[in-house]
């Protein structure tokens, strides 16, 4: 406990010494970090939406004229089997015909021409809303369905959750392979520091070398300054992007339009927060063992 | 105590800084490693604390084949020895007591036994009244008490000092051999590198005398069996 006492008190005295080369370091780490939040921020919005959207998705079957009862039932059956499934109603022709009739009652007469009632059966399917990665799911089994020999067409509101689904994907690569650069970027930077440390430090480890320390109790405080650094590059990251969110500019009616309805939350959700301020000391934590490996190498 | 082995030491081709040194001393005794510069004096202090390793031979501290001693372990032989440089090696950002309590503190001592113990040594090194000052601020001569009291501080079962007297005048000098002498009554063995004659003469101690790496002369017995 004193060890890490004192290993943090000598953490934010080096940190203070050097200060232009360690506030250089701790812009570009709230940097990367906070490009990390907000693709982060955008990719966890979308997904939000989408598992919103999917509480919404209805999709309903046609199934083509000559299909018999039989594999009607069968088909039934097999739908609500999944776990996906909350509801399935079937409405036959003739159900469909007097939905028609007590909707458009003034059109009556257009079906006088028909012995039989034209419109096919139909299945109307409802799902569930619990699971996450929902609308995935859901669309892969809807393809599924489609794919029956006895299914005419569908009409299903999906569409649109597909489009943003390929966004979130785009979105989640784009940021991932970014993000990966400026992380090696920061581990790089923090690598650099903690090493210009050492060397300034030299006599003293030297010293500490001499008298019996072991190599954790010389390590360790830089270990603990380069997490530090992180965790500094975190919590500066998550305050730029709360004032980020709280300032994004509405002149574009288009963009605001599609944010409105894709960016539901107002607060920046704490996991966010966390993510950003344990990836800051991990990057810390990890550039520093590097940089100490090569030292005590020797 | 420290016993070497048919030890060389060769840091280019074709030349030696140690060459088939044997010797042995035994704990309490108090011995002066003399010769002149690039005699070898400093490469034989090195290897006994494993600053260097040896191209050949063996080293024996405290019954222990210091070869042997991984890189990891190495603070544990470190904790046997106390060491004085000519160049003092203290942190000069420090207070006295700083200084002198960094042995104690890597062990990780209560806070009331490192005061107590920095006491002692402060105390044997005559420098009390310089407790709480920054070790800039202070003369060589104190400097060089306080490098010794950082060495005497841990307990260590040997002390060895690579030209303790270097940058000091006569009378200072004589000042630190005293303290030294003090040090080895205490049961504590002491091996001093100097290439001083008048102190050697003055203090009448034993001389490991080195010459172009070679043991020239010792009261010791040379080539001892080993028994690994």
């Amino acid at each position: 406990m004193d060890l890490l006492k004192k290993s943090l008190s000598n953490a934010i005295n080096n940190i203070l010494r050097n200060k232009l080369i360690n506030f250089l370091c701790l812009g570009i780490i709230s940097f990367t970090l906070l490009t990390l939040g907000i693709f982060d921020y955008i990719s966890y919005n979308l997904e939000i939406f989408t598992h919103n959207f999917s509480k919404n998705i209805e999709a309903i079957f046609y199934f083509k004229n000559d299909v018999k009862e039989k594999e009607i039932k069968a088909q039934i059956s097999n739908i609500r089997k999944s776990l996906l499934i909350d509801e399935v109603i079937y409405k036959s022709r003739d159900e469909a015909k007097t939905s028609f009739l007590s909707q458009f009652p003034e059109l009556k007469y257009i079906l006088k021409e028909f012995d039989k009632s034209p419109f096919p059966s139909s299945i109307e399917i409802k799902f569930k809303q619990e699971e996450s990665n929902l609308t995935t799911k859901i669309i892969s089994f809807i393809e599924d369905i489609e794919r029956s020999d006895i299914i005419e067409s569908k009409q299903v509101n999906i569409d649109w959750a597909k489009k943003v689904l390929y966004i979130e994907k785009f979105i989640s690569i784009t940021g991932i392979i970014l993000s990966g650069i400026l992380l090696f970027v920061s581990v790089f930077i923090i690598y650099n520091v903690i090493k210009l440390n050492i060397i300034y430090r030299k006599e003293e480890i030297n010293i500490l070398q001499l008298v019996g320390a072991t190599d954790w109790y010389i390590k360790f405080p830089f270990i603990i300054e380069g997490a530090l650094m992180g965790l500094l590059g975190g919590i500066i990251a998550g305050i730029l992007l709360i004032i980020l969110i709280k300032l994004i500019p509405s002149y574009s009616d288009f963009i605001i339009n599609i944010l409105k309805n894709i960016m539901i939350l107002k607060k920046i959700p704490l996991k966010i927060l966390i993510r950003l301020l344990s990836f800051g000391t991990v990057i810390g934590l990890i550039s520093s063992l590097l940089s100490l490996r090569k030292f005590f190498k020797k | 105590m420290i016993g070497f082995y048919h030890v060389y030491k060769q840091y280019v081709k074709e030349s030696y800084a140690i060459y088939d040194i044997n010797l042995s001393i035994e704990k309490g005794e108090f011995y002066f490693l003399t010769g002149a510069s690039g005699a070898g004096k400093t490469t034989l202090l090195k290897l006994i604390y494993k600053e260097e390793l040896p191209t050949k031979g063996q080293i024996l501290i405290d019954s222990v084949n210091i070869n042997l001693i991984p890189r990891n372990k190495l603070y544990k032989l470190r904790r046997k020895i106390g060491i004085v440089f000519q160049d003092f090696k203290l942190l000069y950002n420090r207070t006295v007591f700083e200084n002198i309590a960094i042995p104690l503190l890597v062990r990780g001592y209560r806070k009331s036994y490192i005061d107590k113990m920095v006491k002692n040594s402060l105390s044997l090194v005559g420098l009390n009244h310089r407790k709480n000052y920054i070790t800039s601020h202070i003369s060589g001569g104190e400097q060089q008490r306080v490098a010794i009291a950082r060495a005497i501080a841990g307990n260590p079962i040997i002390i060895i000092a690579d030209e303790p007297t270097g940058n000091l005048d006569t009378e200072l000098s004589i000042e630190i051999l005293k303290i030294f002498e003090k040090i080895n009554n205490n049961g504590i063995t002491v091996l001093i590198a100097t290439h001083d004659n008048n102190l050697i003469k003055m203090f009448s101690k034993k001389t490991i005398e080195l010459k172009q790496g070679k043991l020239i002369s010792s009261p010791i017995k040379e080539k001892q069996q080993w028994i690994y």
